[in-house]
């Protein structure tokens, strides 16, 4: 039995630059007009400078980060993933803004030696036509943990 | 500045039994509880003039909300009660107890109401999974989770627990000992979804993992069941039938950092929670070593571990080697910070069972539980880093 469709994302007015992005294959981030810093998700005001008016706008970045945490989900609860299952989450965090942290399936699988500290690039999982998601790749890399 | 210590009191209370699934609607068994609590304090539903509650459903489910049916606001009481208080209030936030609690001592102490109920129920949905959700499409915050695969409050705790045994070396076994002790206390306990029911340690290794490092028996079990209780001026509760039990204060806290939903990075739980505690300890003028009654709060078995460490039983990274070595170990004379069964032991009443505790031993009512000290006692809910925890005494202090 073929596999029922993921939940795929509705983009709204803050979020339709990330997720048009991430379909072509990069990761892009809000990025406050008033202090440069990235954000994820954006909101009515930006968390590092406070500005009510960060009149966001969506910067390429590389996608490199360092792994901080993750878990095997063995159970989705969700529709969609019951042929994915067991797969990693990665907690990781960004390079191109330190302290700010993505959650996306790890592509190396779920038996895949992994340390807190270990270097990841970000991949992509392509949900249908329209949509794809950020997932991460290790490099074999690591930072000093 | 000033806190209102000494001001306000529990007088009373009532608790409906802990089932998977009643056989009545939820906001039947709330009025059926509330008026028991208040004949319980010896008082008459028209001497209430406050209501509060938190009354989230805390499921990933996306079910449909109805009050009376799936959660039991405190206007929704207050009507079915047919009173019209002076002080009515519902507390939006993690810590749905000691939210609705310090609501409750505010008014008091600050005269806009005598008498409060303070409820909470918690409703298990008849059908489908409690956390699954059958969604296609992810719009707002969901748009930040599903389409990843990343749902629910599981993986939300596995994240900082993963973490956590990672850095400390902390591994399955020692978080064994949380669930273990939590079933052991709670088979103990009459009203109890468990009574009768302990859990081995093998059995808790043997039990299926959902989210690693995160197991079944690592989360409390979904329920239907209801609390009240009657908090009154200290005044007014000493010329009622029951000891009064006094709040001494409370802590609450939640992260100023910008996060994904429901990502709860170590770190955060770490920083947040001590801001918690030192609010607890500056609000009461008490501290650690006066706790006699600690309740700490295990909705998920490794939240036990960062309560033990926030309010200073053990270093960072230490709460691990602190529970495998015997220190909430009730037999053995550890701490009996899981003396109620708490929520792993009880089922997911939230913050109820340590409260309840903390109730029944500071009032003396705990029956072949009580504990022959027990002056000072602590009821934490959810998380040190979106929960709380208040403190209360037997006497004025």
């Amino acid at each position: 039995m073929a596999s029922a469709p993921k939940p795929v994302p509705v983009p709204d007015e803050r979020s339709a630059g990330y997720w048009e992005a991430a379909s072509r294959g990069v990761l892009a981030l809000p990025r406050c007009a008033r202090c440069s810093h990235l954000t994820l998700p954006a909101g009515a005001w930006c968390p590092h400078c406070g500005s009510t008016d960060p009149a966001w706008t969506t910067r390429e970045i590389d996608g490199a980060a360092t792994v901080r945490s993750w878990t095997v989900v063995r159970d989705s609860f969700l529709p969609g993933f019951a042929d994915d299952v067991p797969y990693v989450i990665v907690d990781v965090e960004l390079d191109a803004e330190p302290g700010l942290r993505l959650l996306g399936r790890l592509t190396d699988g779920a038996d895949a030696p992994l340390h807190l500290g270990d270097r990841v690039t970000v991949a992509f999982d392509r949900l249908d036509d329209e949509f794809a998601v950020p997932a991460f790749t290790l490099t074999g890399e690591a930072v000093a943990r | 500045m000033t806190y209102a210590r000494n001001q306000v009191a529990i007088a009373g209370y009532a608790q409906s039994p802990i089932v998977r699934h009643a056989d009545r609607t939820l906001g039947a068994i709330a009025v059926d509880t509330a008026r028991a609590a208040i004949a319980d304090a010896g008082l008459s539903v028209g001497e209430v003039d406050g209501f509060t509650t938190g009354s989230l459903l805390p499921s990933s489910g996306g079910q449909a909300i109805v009050d009376g049916v799936s959660i039991v606001s405190a206007a929704w009481m207050a009507e079915a009660l047919g009173v019209n208080p002076r002080f009515c209030s519902g507390f939006v936030g993690y810590g749905q107890i000691p939210g609705s609690v310090s609501l409750a001592v505010n008014a008091i102490a600050s005269g806009a109401a005598d008498t409060v109920v303070v409820h909470r129920a918690l409703h298990n949905p008849p059908k489908g999974r409690y956390h699954g959700n059958p969604m296609t499409k992810a719009p707002g915050t969901a748009q930040w989770m599903a389409p990843m695969g990343y749902w629910g409050p599981l993986s939300m705790i596995a994240i900082p627990t993963m973490e956590y045994m990672q850095r400390y070396g902390a591994t399955r076994e020692d978080l064994a000992e949380v669930a273990v002790e939590a079933r052991a206390n709670g088979a103990q306990i009459p009203w109890s979804y468990w009574h009768g029911k302990p859990l081995s340690k093998d059995d808790y290794m043997a039990a299926r993992v959902l989210s690693d490092p995160i197991c079944m028996y690592d989360c409390d079990i979904p329920v239907d069941g209801v609390a009240a209780f009657v908090f009154t001026t200290a005044e007014r509760a000493k010329d009622l039938q029951h000891n009064p039990v006094y709040v001494q204060g409370f802590g609450m806290g939640s992260p100023t950092r910008a996060r994904l939903p429901q990502h709860w990075p170590l770190e955060d739980i770490v920083d947040t929670g001590a801001q918690t505690a030192a609010r607890l300890w500056e609000s009461s003028g008490l501290s650690v070593r006066d706790v006699d009654v600690p309740q700490l709060y295990d909705g998920f078995s490794p939240l036990v571990w960062w309560w033990l460490e926030s309010l200073g039983y053990c270093e960072h990274g230490e709460a691990h080697r602190f529970v495998t070595d015997g220190g909430i170990r009730r037999a053995e004379g550890g701490l009996p910070a899981l003396s109620s069964g708490g929520a792993i032991g009880n089922g997911r009443m939230h913050g109820v069972p340590q409260m309840l505790e903390v109730y029944l031993q500071l009032a003396r009512r705990a029956g072949e539980r009580q504990l022959a000290s027990a002056n000072v006692g602590l009821a934490c809910h959810s998380s040190p880093h979106y929960g709380g925890a208040v403190l209360y005494s037997a006497h004025e202090l």
